[in-house]
Protein backbone atom coordinates (compact mmCIF):
# COMPACT_ATOMS: atom_id res chain seq x y z
CA UNK A 1 0.00 0.00 0.00
CA UNK A 2 1.04 3.75 -0.89
CA UNK A 3 0.10 6.14 2.11
CA UNK A 4 0.90 9.87 1.68
CA UNK A 5 1.42 12.63 4.64
CA UNK A 6 0.48 16.02 3.94
CA UNK A 7 1.58 18.86 5.95
CA UNK A 8 3.20 22.23 5.41
CA UNK A 9 6.99 22.05 5.03
CA UNK A 10 7.06 18.33 5.63
CA UNK A 11 9.65 18.86 8.77
CA UNK A 12 8.01 17.61 11.52
CA UNK A 13 5.45 14.68 9.87
CA UNK A 14 8.79 13.16 8.27
CA UNK A 15 9.54 12.53 11.97
CA UNK A 16 6.34 10.32 11.93
CA UNK A 17 7.17 9.23 8.68
CA UNK A 18 9.97 7.08 9.72
CA UNK A 19 7.86 5.64 12.65
CA UNK A 20 5.22 4.70 10.74
CA UNK A 21 7.58 2.91 8.37
CA UNK A 22 9.39 1.03 11.53
CA UNK A 23 6.28 0.22 12.87
CA UNK A 24 5.29 -1.49 9.42
CA UNK A 25 8.13 -3.22 8.80
CA UNK A 26 8.11 -4.73 12.36
CA UNK A 27 4.41 -6.22 11.10
CA UNK A 28 5.57 -7.41 8.06
CA UNK A 29 3.31 -5.02 6.01
CA UNK A 30 4.43 -3.71 2.83
CA UNK A 31 4.25 0.00 2.46
CA UNK A 32 5.43 2.88 0.82
CA UNK A 33 5.17 5.96 2.77
CA UNK A 34 6.51 9.61 2.22
CA UNK A 35 5.47 12.80 3.28
CA UNK A 36 4.88 15.67 0.76
CA UNK A 37 4.15 19.38 0.70
CA UNK A 38 0.35 20.07 -0.58
CA UNK A 39 1.51 21.73 -3.68
CA UNK A 40 3.30 18.46 -4.62
CA UNK A 41 0.40 15.74 -4.01
CA UNK A 42 -0.69 16.01 -7.61
CA UNK A 43 2.40 14.49 -8.73
CA UNK A 44 2.64 11.35 -6.21
CA UNK A 45 -1.51 9.82 -7.05
CA UNK A 46 0.02 7.28 -8.75
CA UNK A 47 -0.70 3.86 -6.80
CA UNK A 48 -1.91 5.78 -3.70
CA UNK A 49 -4.05 4.25 -1.21
CA UNK A 50 -4.20 7.04 1.51
CA UNK A 51 -3.74 10.48 2.05
CA UNK A 52 -2.85 11.59 5.76
CA UNK A 53 -3.49 15.15 6.35
CA UNK A 54 -1.27 17.26 9.12
CA UNK A 55 -3.43 18.24 12.14
CA UNK A 56 -1.64 21.55 11.17
CA UNK A 57 -3.07 22.20 7.79
CA UNK A 58 -6.74 20.39 8.62
CA UNK A 59 -8.27 23.08 6.33
CA UNK A 60 -6.89 21.76 3.24
CA UNK A 61 -9.04 18.62 4.11
CA UNK A 62 -11.99 19.43 2.10
CA UNK A 63 -9.47 20.37 -1.24
CA UNK A 64 -7.92 17.25 -0.76
CA UNK A 65 -10.75 14.99 -0.21
CA UNK A 66 -12.30 16.27 -3.51
CA UNK A 67 -8.75 15.89 -5.60
CA UNK A 68 -8.59 12.24 -4.42
CA UNK A 69 -11.72 10.92 -3.78
CA UNK A 70 -13.37 10.48 -7.21
CA UNK A 71 -9.82 8.57 -7.94
CA UNK A 72 -10.73 6.16 -5.00
CA UNK A 73 -8.28 7.03 -2.67
CA UNK A 74 -8.84 7.72 0.82
CA UNK A 75 -8.25 10.50 2.88
CA UNK A 76 -8.43 12.11 6.44
CA UNK A 77 -7.05 14.32 8.89
CA UNK A 78 -4.56 12.57 11.59
CA UNK A 79 -5.56 11.71 14.86
CA UNK A 80 -3.98 15.45 16.80
CA UNK A 81 -2.39 13.41 19.50
CA UNK A 82 -0.70 10.19 17.65
CA UNK A 83 0.56 13.19 15.86
CA UNK A 84 1.86 14.95 18.44
CA UNK A 85 3.44 12.16 19.95
CA UNK A 86 4.83 10.65 16.97
CA UNK A 87 2.96 7.27 17.52
CA UNK A 88 3.81 5.38 14.38
CA UNK A 89 1.98 2.35 14.92
CA UNK A 90 -1.27 4.14 15.89
CA UNK A 91 -1.20 6.74 12.22
CA UNK A 92 -0.52 3.17 10.51
CA UNK A 93 -3.43 1.73 11.65
CA UNK A 94 -5.60 4.73 11.16
CA UNK A 95 -4.41 4.39 7.44
CA UNK A 96 -5.66 0.60 7.18
CA UNK A 97 -8.30 1.27 8.48
CA UNK A 98 -9.18 3.96 6.29
CA UNK A 99 -8.10 1.39 3.57
CA UNK A 100 -11.17 -1.40 4.67
CA UNK B 1 -15.38 27.42 23.53
CA UNK B 2 -17.69 28.11 21.44
CA UNK B 3 -17.81 24.92 19.07
CA UNK B 4 -19.95 26.45 15.96
CA UNK B 5 -17.11 30.17 16.44
CA UNK B 6 -14.35 27.81 16.44
CA UNK B 7 -15.83 25.59 13.28
CA UNK B 8 -16.20 29.35 11.43
CA UNK B 9 -13.26 30.90 12.60
CA UNK B 10 -10.80 27.10 10.96
CA UNK B 11 -12.75 27.61 7.95
CA UNK B 12 -11.94 31.13 7.74
CA UNK B 13 -8.19 30.75 8.34
CA UNK B 14 -7.97 27.56 6.36
CA UNK B 15 -9.59 29.64 3.25
CA UNK B 16 -7.02 32.56 4.14
CA UNK B 17 -4.25 30.06 4.00
CA UNK B 18 -5.30 27.97 1.31
CA UNK B 19 -6.52 31.14 -1.15
CA UNK B 20 -4.14 30.80 -4.42
CA UNK B 21 -2.88 33.88 -5.36
CA UNK B 22 -1.52 34.09 -1.24
CA UNK B 23 -0.42 30.68 -1.68
CA UNK B 24 1.45 31.59 -5.05
CA UNK B 25 3.30 34.63 -3.23
CA UNK B 26 4.55 32.12 -0.84
CA UNK B 27 5.28 29.66 -2.04
CA UNK B 28 7.42 32.06 -4.57
CA UNK B 29 9.13 33.51 -1.43
CA UNK B 30 9.83 30.13 0.22
CA UNK B 31 11.37 29.18 -2.78
CA UNK B 32 14.23 32.03 -3.18
CA UNK B 33 14.76 31.10 0.82
CA UNK B 34 17.79 28.96 -0.07
CA UNK B 35 19.66 31.86 -2.33
CA UNK B 36 18.75 34.28 0.24
CA UNK B 37 19.99 33.16 3.32
CA UNK B 38 23.19 31.84 0.92
CA UNK B 39 23.48 35.66 0.34
CA UNK B 40 23.42 36.76 3.69
CA UNK B 41 25.80 34.18 4.99
CA UNK B 42 28.21 35.68 2.11
CA UNK B 43 28.03 38.83 4.11
CA UNK B 44 28.26 37.20 7.46
CA UNK B 45 31.37 35.66 6.46
CA UNK B 46 32.53 38.95 4.61
CA UNK B 47 31.97 40.96 8.15
CA UNK B 48 33.19 38.36 10.35
CA UNK B 49 33.34 39.88 13.98
CA UNK B 50 36.69 39.55 15.98
CA UNK B 51 37.29 36.56 17.88
CA UNK B 52 39.25 38.33 20.95
CA UNK B 53 42.49 38.97 18.87
CA UNK B 54 42.02 37.01 16.35
CA UNK B 55 40.52 39.07 13.21
CA UNK B 56 39.18 36.87 10.49
CA UNK B 57 38.76 39.60 8.35
CA UNK B 58 42.01 41.44 8.39
CA UNK B 59 43.85 37.83 8.52
CA UNK B 60 42.15 36.83 5.22
CA UNK B 61 42.74 40.22 3.87
CA UNK B 62 46.72 39.72 4.61
CA UNK B 63 46.33 36.58 2.55
CA UNK B 64 44.79 38.06 -0.31
CA UNK B 65 45.23 41.59 -0.34
CA UNK B 66 42.94 44.14 0.81
CA UNK B 67 38.91 43.22 -0.26
CA UNK B 68 40.06 40.56 -3.15
CA UNK B 69 38.42 37.78 -0.91
CA UNK B 70 35.36 39.81 -0.15
CA UNK B 71 34.86 39.60 -3.53
CA UNK B 72 33.56 36.15 -3.23
CA UNK B 73 30.69 37.42 -1.22
CA UNK B 74 30.29 40.12 -2.69
CA UNK B 75 29.43 38.82 -6.05
CA UNK B 76 27.09 36.19 -4.35
CA UNK B 77 25.25 39.17 -2.69
CA UNK B 78 25.06 40.69 -6.67
CA UNK B 79 23.49 37.90 -7.78
CA UNK B 80 20.92 36.90 -4.59
CA UNK B 81 19.99 40.03 -3.10
CA UNK B 82 20.85 42.47 -5.54
CA UNK B 83 17.91 40.53 -8.00
CA UNK B 84 15.06 39.72 -5.59
CA UNK B 85 12.60 41.81 -7.45
CA UNK B 86 13.11 39.69 -10.69
CA UNK B 87 13.92 35.95 -9.22
CA UNK B 88 10.10 36.69 -7.23
CA UNK B 89 8.79 37.95 -10.35
CA UNK B 90 9.76 34.67 -11.73
CA UNK B 91 9.07 32.32 -8.70
CA UNK B 92 5.70 33.64 -7.79
CA UNK B 93 4.16 33.32 -11.77
CA UNK B 94 5.73 29.85 -11.78
CA UNK B 95 3.77 28.73 -8.80
CA UNK B 96 0.50 30.30 -9.33
CA UNK B 97 0.25 29.07 -12.88
CA UNK B 98 1.51 25.86 -11.45
CA UNK B 99 -1.50 26.07 -9.42
CA UNK B 100 -3.67 25.97 -12.50
CA UNK B 101 -1.92 23.44 -13.88
CA UNK B 102 -0.78 25.33 -16.86
CA UNK B 103 2.86 25.57 -17.33
CA UNK B 104 4.54 27.18 -15.17
CA UNK B 105 8.14 27.99 -16.92
CA UNK B 106 6.47 29.60 -19.59
CA UNK B 107 4.43 32.01 -16.87
CA UNK B 108 7.68 32.89 -14.86
CA UNK B 109 9.49 33.68 -18.05
CA UNK B 110 7.23 36.25 -19.36
CA UNK B 111 6.61 37.64 -16.14
CA UNK B 112 10.50 37.77 -15.56
CA UNK B 113 11.00 39.28 -19.02
CA UNK B 114 8.11 42.14 -17.99
CA UNK B 115 9.74 42.95 -14.92
CA UNK B 116 12.97 43.98 -17.12
CA UNK B 117 10.78 45.73 -19.71
CA UNK B 118 9.58 47.83 -16.73
CA UNK B 119 12.79 48.33 -14.67
CA UNK B 120 14.10 52.34 -15.09
CA UNK B 121 17.28 52.67 -17.21
CA UNK B 122 20.04 54.95 -15.80
CA UNK B 123 21.47 57.81 -17.72
CA UNK B 124 24.15 55.94 -19.25
CA UNK B 125 22.40 52.99 -20.88
CA UNK B 126 22.29 50.11 -18.06
CA UNK B 127 19.47 49.01 -15.68
CA UNK B 128 18.52 50.92 -12.58
CA UNK B 129 20.59 48.39 -9.94
CA UNK B 130 18.13 49.90 -7.47
CA UNK B 131 14.94 48.39 -8.70
CA UNK B 132 16.13 44.97 -8.95
CA UNK B 133 16.20 44.22 -5.67
CA UNK B 134 13.46 44.40 -2.85
CA UNK B 135 12.66 47.99 -3.74
CA UNK B 136 11.14 46.21 -6.53
CA UNK B 137 9.30 43.62 -5.03
CA UNK B 138 5.60 44.51 -4.44
CA UNK B 139 6.25 45.19 -8.71
CA UNK B 140 7.19 41.95 -8.64
CA UNK B 141 4.36 40.42 -6.69
CA UNK B 142 1.27 42.92 -8.36
CA UNK B 143 3.21 41.69 -12.17
CA UNK B 144 3.35 38.28 -11.88
CA UNK B 145 0.06 37.41 -10.36
CA UNK B 146 -1.69 39.53 -13.10
CA UNK B 147 0.45 38.60 -15.90
CA UNK B 148 -0.12 34.94 -15.12
CA UNK B 149 -3.97 35.42 -15.25
CA UNK B 150 -3.35 36.86 -18.15
CA UNK B 151 -1.41 33.92 -19.24
CA UNK B 152 -3.60 31.57 -17.80
CA UNK B 153 -6.70 33.18 -19.48
CA UNK B 154 -5.17 33.42 -22.89
CA UNK B 155 -3.46 29.72 -22.80
CA UNK B 156 -6.98 27.64 -22.00
CA UNK B 157 -8.54 30.52 -24.99
CA UNK B 158 -8.20 29.98 -28.82
CA UNK B 159 -5.01 32.04 -29.56
CA UNK B 160 -2.78 29.01 -29.27
CA UNK B 161 -0.66 27.55 -31.89
CA UNK B 162 -2.16 23.50 -31.43
CA UNK B 163 0.80 21.35 -32.67
CA UNK B 164 0.48 18.53 -34.19
CA UNK B 165 0.46 15.11 -32.63
CA UNK B 166 4.20 13.50 -32.88
CA UNK B 167 5.87 16.84 -31.61
CA UNK B 168 7.93 16.47 -28.71
CA UNK B 169 6.73 17.94 -25.79
CA UNK B 170 9.06 21.04 -24.78
CA UNK B 171 8.52 21.94 -28.09
CA UNK B 172 4.73 22.18 -28.21
CA UNK B 173 4.96 23.72 -25.02
CA UNK B 174 7.09 26.70 -26.40
CA UNK B 175 4.63 27.07 -28.94
CA UNK B 176 1.42 26.92 -26.89
CA UNK B 177 3.02 29.96 -25.20
CA UNK B 178 3.98 31.79 -28.07
CA UNK B 179 0.96 33.82 -28.74
CA UNK B 180 -0.15 34.04 -24.96
CA UNK B 181 3.90 35.59 -24.33
CA UNK B 182 3.65 38.12 -27.75
CA UNK B 183 0.03 39.74 -26.85
CA UNK B 184 1.34 40.32 -22.53
CA UNK B 185 4.59 41.23 -23.67
CA UNK B 186 3.09 44.16 -26.58
CA UNK B 187 0.69 45.25 -23.41
CA UNK B 188 3.15 45.37 -21.38
CA UNK B 189 5.23 47.36 -23.45
CA UNK B 190 2.36 49.44 -24.39
CA UNK B 191 1.97 50.35 -20.91
CA UNK B 192 5.46 51.50 -20.38
CA UNK B 193 5.49 53.58 -23.01
CA UNK B 194 2.22 54.97 -21.66
CA UNK B 195 3.64 55.54 -18.59
CA UNK B 196 6.68 57.09 -19.25
CA UNK B 197 5.13 59.87 -22.24
CA UNK B 198 2.25 61.04 -20.29
CA UNK B 199 3.08 60.24 -16.52
CA UNK B 200 6.66 60.57 -16.98
CA UNK B 201 7.68 58.27 -13.76
CA UNK B 202 8.09 54.67 -13.67
CA UNK B 203 5.98 52.44 -12.05
CA UNK B 204 8.27 51.08 -9.89
CA UNK B 205 8.69 54.62 -8.38
CA UNK B 206 4.70 54.79 -7.70
CA UNK B 207 3.96 51.36 -6.28
CA UNK B 208 7.05 52.42 -3.65
CA UNK B 209 6.15 55.15 -2.56
CA UNK B 210 2.12 54.31 -2.42
CA UNK B 211 2.42 51.38 -0.91
CA UNK B 212 5.56 49.54 -0.63
CA UNK B 213 7.15 52.36 1.70
CA UNK B 214 4.20 53.05 3.82
CA UNK B 215 3.69 49.09 4.62
CA UNK B 216 7.02 49.18 5.63
CA UNK B 217 6.86 51.77 7.92
CA UNK B 218 4.04 50.15 9.42
CA UNK B 219 6.21 47.30 9.91
CA UNK B 220 9.11 48.87 11.60
CA UNK B 221 6.29 49.26 14.58
CA UNK B 222 6.22 47.98 18.26
CA UNK B 223 2.54 47.31 17.70
CA UNK B 224 3.09 45.30 14.23
CA UNK B 225 5.44 43.08 15.54
CA UNK B 226 2.94 42.32 18.51
CA UNK B 227 0.14 41.86 16.13
CA UNK B 228 2.24 39.45 14.31
CA UNK B 229 3.11 37.33 17.44
CA UNK B 230 -0.34 37.72 18.48
CA UNK B 231 -2.09 36.36 14.97
CA UNK B 232 0.12 33.45 14.66
CA UNK B 233 -0.25 32.08 18.18
CA UNK B 234 -3.76 32.41 17.97
CA UNK B 235 -3.64 30.08 14.82
CA UNK B 236 -1.37 27.86 16.47
CA UNK B 237 -3.73 27.71 19.00
CA UNK B 238 -6.50 26.73 17.18
CA UNK B 239 -4.06 23.70 15.87
CA UNK B 240 -3.54 26.08 12.26
CA UNK B 241 -0.14 26.62 11.19
CA UNK B 242 -0.06 30.25 11.80
CA UNK B 243 3.63 31.11 10.20
CA UNK B 244 2.13 29.63 6.89
CA UNK B 245 -1.01 31.12 6.69
CA UNK B 246 0.57 34.60 7.50
CA UNK B 247 3.72 34.15 5.94
CA UNK B 248 2.44 35.42 2.25
CA UNK B 249 1.55 38.90 4.15
CA UNK B 250 4.56 38.80 6.33
CA UNK B 251 7.54 38.12 3.59
CA UNK B 252 6.74 40.61 1.22
CA UNK B 253 6.98 43.71 3.93
CA UNK B 254 9.62 42.12 6.27
CA UNK B 255 12.07 41.23 3.67
CA UNK B 256 13.34 44.62 2.12
CA UNK B 257 13.44 45.61 5.53
CA UNK B 258 16.31 42.72 6.86
CA UNK B 259 17.34 43.62 3.10
CA UNK B 260 18.50 47.07 3.69
CA UNK B 261 19.95 46.27 7.61
CA UNK B 262 22.35 43.68 5.42
CA UNK B 263 23.35 46.07 2.84
CA UNK B 264 24.34 48.76 5.23
CA UNK B 265 26.01 46.17 7.26
CA UNK B 266 27.59 45.11 4.17
CA UNK B 267 28.98 49.01 3.71
CA UNK B 268 30.57 48.92 6.42
CA UNK B 269 27.96 50.23 9.40
CA UNK B 270 27.96 48.46 12.97
CA UNK B 271 25.02 46.29 13.71
CA UNK B 272 23.60 49.07 16.17
CA UNK B 273 22.96 51.55 13.55
CA UNK B 274 21.01 49.95 10.93
CA UNK B 275 17.83 51.52 10.73
CA UNK B 276 15.18 48.59 11.36
CA UNK B 277 14.29 47.03 14.44
CA UNK B 278 11.72 44.68 13.52
CA UNK B 279 12.25 42.14 10.86
CA UNK B 280 11.42 38.55 10.69
CA UNK B 281 14.97 36.95 12.03
CA UNK B 282 14.15 39.38 15.10
CA UNK B 283 10.75 37.48 15.38
CA UNK B 284 12.45 34.04 14.35
CA UNK B 285 15.95 34.46 16.90
CA UNK B 286 14.32 36.36 19.80
CA UNK B 287 10.85 35.18 20.31
CA UNK B 288 10.27 32.32 18.38
CA UNK B 289 12.49 30.21 20.14
CA UNK B 290 11.98 26.78 20.08
CA UNK B 291 9.07 27.05 17.49
CA UNK B 292 6.00 29.39 17.82
CA UNK B 293 4.69 30.08 21.58
CA UNK B 294 8.82 29.73 22.52
CA UNK B 295 8.35 25.90 23.20
CA UNK B 296 11.19 25.51 24.37
CA UNK B 297 10.86 27.33 27.53
CA UNK B 298 7.94 25.66 28.23
CA UNK B 299 9.86 22.30 27.77
CA UNK B 300 12.39 23.90 30.36
CA UNK B 301 9.49 24.93 32.51
CA UNK B 302 8.47 21.27 32.49
CA UNK B 303 11.70 19.49 33.17
CA UNK B 304 11.81 22.13 36.67
CA UNK B 305 8.26 21.77 37.27
CA UNK B 306 7.87 17.72 37.05
CA UNK B 307 11.19 15.87 38.69
CA UNK B 308 10.30 13.19 39.69
CA UNK B 309 7.27 11.14 38.32
CA UNK B 310 9.62 10.23 35.52
CA UNK B 311 6.48 8.93 33.75
CA UNK B 312 4.73 11.94 33.38
CA UNK B 313 2.45 12.41 30.55
CA UNK B 314 4.13 16.04 30.32
CA UNK B 315 7.85 14.77 30.92
CA UNK B 316 7.29 12.39 28.23
CA UNK B 317 5.82 14.93 25.57
CA UNK B 318 8.42 17.00 25.97
CA UNK B 319 11.06 14.37 26.19
CA UNK B 320 10.02 13.69 23.04
CA UNK B 321 9.83 17.16 22.13
CA UNK B 322 13.41 18.02 23.55
CA UNK B 323 15.81 17.16 20.52
CA UNK B 324 13.56 18.90 17.74
CA UNK B 325 12.58 21.40 19.74
CA UNK B 326 16.42 22.49 19.60
CA UNK B 327 15.79 23.25 16.38
CA UNK B 328 12.62 25.03 16.39
CA UNK B 329 10.64 22.29 15.35
CA UNK B 330 7.47 22.33 17.62
CA UNK B 331 4.68 19.71 16.50
CA UNK B 332 5.35 17.50 19.11
CA UNK B 333 4.20 19.41 21.91
CA UNK B 334 1.73 21.63 20.11
CA UNK B 335 0.23 18.46 19.42
CA UNK B 336 0.80 16.25 22.04
CA UNK B 337 1.01 18.13 25.12
CA UNK B 338 -1.36 19.28 23.86
CA UNK B 339 -1.22 23.28 23.53
CA UNK B 340 -4.20 23.19 20.56
CA UNK B 341 -7.53 23.98 21.99
CA UNK B 342 -6.15 23.45 25.58
CA UNK B 343 -7.32 26.58 27.94
CA UNK B 344 -4.41 26.42 30.56
CA UNK B 345 -1.96 26.98 27.91
CA UNK B 346 -4.10 29.26 25.54
CA UNK B 347 -2.42 32.05 27.74
CA UNK B 348 1.02 31.57 28.57
CA UNK B 349 1.14 30.63 24.86
CA UNK B 350 0.07 34.45 23.53
CA UNK B 351 1.37 36.02 27.06
CA UNK B 352 4.77 34.59 26.44
CA UNK B 353 5.28 35.56 22.88
CA UNK B 354 4.14 38.91 23.42
CA UNK B 355 6.49 39.45 26.10
CA UNK B 356 9.12 38.25 24.52
CA UNK B 357 8.89 40.54 21.49
CA UNK B 358 8.15 43.95 24.20
CA UNK B 359 11.21 43.07 26.05
CA UNK B 360 13.10 42.16 22.74
CA UNK B 361 12.08 45.45 20.59
CA UNK B 362 12.98 47.42 23.44
CA UNK B 363 16.45 46.04 23.46
CA UNK B 364 17.26 46.46 20.14
CA UNK B 365 15.33 50.23 19.77
CA UNK B 366 17.39 51.17 22.85
CA UNK B 367 20.40 49.61 21.12
CA UNK B 368 21.24 47.77 24.11
CA UNK B 369 21.25 44.71 21.65
CA UNK B 370 22.78 44.98 17.90
CA UNK B 371 19.66 44.83 15.11
CA UNK B 372 19.54 41.72 13.09
CA UNK B 373 21.82 42.09 10.31
CA UNK B 374 21.84 38.07 8.70
CA UNK B 375 19.05 35.40 7.58
CA UNK B 376 19.34 32.37 8.89
CA UNK B 377 17.57 29.13 8.36
CA UNK B 378 14.73 29.23 10.91
CA UNK B 379 16.06 25.92 12.58
CA UNK B 380 19.32 27.66 13.48
CA UNK B 381 19.06 26.82 17.42
CA UNK B 382 18.95 29.50 19.99
CA UNK B 383 21.83 31.14 21.31
CA UNK B 384 23.95 29.82 17.83
CA UNK B 385 21.25 31.84 16.17
CA UNK B 386 21.29 34.99 18.58
CA UNK B 387 24.69 35.00 18.24
CA UNK B 388 24.99 35.35 14.19
CA UNK B 389 21.93 37.11 13.83
CA UNK B 390 23.42 40.18 15.09
CA UNK B 391 26.67 39.80 13.31
CA UNK B 392 28.04 38.24 15.90
CA UNK B 393 27.16 39.73 19.35
CA UNK B 394 27.61 38.33 22.85
CA UNK B 395 24.74 40.69 23.62
CA UNK B 396 22.70 38.90 21.26
CA UNK B 397 22.88 35.92 22.95
CA UNK B 398 22.78 38.10 26.60
CA UNK B 399 18.89 38.89 25.49
CA UNK B 400 17.64 35.32 24.61
CA UNK B 401 18.91 34.06 27.89
CA UNK B 402 16.88 36.93 29.23
CA UNK B 403 14.10 36.15 27.15
CA UNK B 404 14.41 32.49 27.58
CA UNK B 405 14.35 33.01 31.83
CA UNK B 406 11.27 35.42 31.32
CA UNK B 407 9.44 33.02 29.17
CA UNK B 408 9.86 29.68 31.84
CA UNK B 409 8.98 32.09 34.61
CA UNK B 410 5.67 32.62 33.16
CA UNK B 411 5.11 29.04 32.07
CA UNK B 412 6.01 27.53 35.00
CA UNK B 413 2.62 27.69 37.22
CA UNK B 414 0.60 26.97 34.09
CA UNK B 415 2.41 24.24 33.56
CA UNK B 416 1.59 23.41 37.72
CA UNK B 417 -2.15 24.15 37.06
CA UNK B 418 -2.03 21.65 33.52
CA UNK B 419 -0.42 18.99 35.77
CA UNK B 420 -3.05 19.69 38.49
CA UNK B 421 -6.11 19.41 36.44
CA UNK B 422 -4.78 16.36 34.55
CA UNK B 423 -4.40 15.01 37.34
CA UNK B 424 -7.16 15.53 38.64
CA UNK B 425 -9.14 14.01 35.82
CA UNK B 426 -6.99 10.97 35.66
CA UNK B 427 -7.99 10.37 39.82
CA UNK B 428 -11.74 11.55 38.75
CA UNK B 429 -11.63 8.22 36.41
Amino acid sequence: MKIILVCSAGMSTSMLVNKMRKSAEERNIEAEIKAVAESELKNNMENLDVVLIGPQVRYLEKKIKEQVEPKGIKAAIIDQMAYGMIQGDKVLDQAINLMK
Amino acid sequence: MNNRFMQKFIEIAGRIGSQRHLVAIRDGFVAIMPLVIVGSLAILVNNFPAFGDFKFVEWMNGIFGDGNWQQVGGSIWNGTFAILGLLIAFSIAYNLAKSYSVDGLSAGLISAAAYIMLVPWTGDGGLNAAWMGTQGLFVAIILALILTELFRILVNSKFTIKMPEGVPEGVARSFTALIPATLILILVGLFQALMAVFAEVSVFEVIFTAIQKPLQGLGNTLPAAIIIAFVNHILWFFGLHGTNIIGSVIEPIYLPLIEKNLDLFQGGMSAFDVPYVVTKPFLDSFVFMGGSGTTIALLIAIFIVIRNEQKHPYREVAKLSAPAGLFNINEPVIFGLPIVLNPVMLIPFILVPVTLTIISYVALATGIVPKTVAILPWTTPPILSGYLVTGGSWRGIALQIVNLTVAVLLYIPFVLAGARTLKQRMEGK
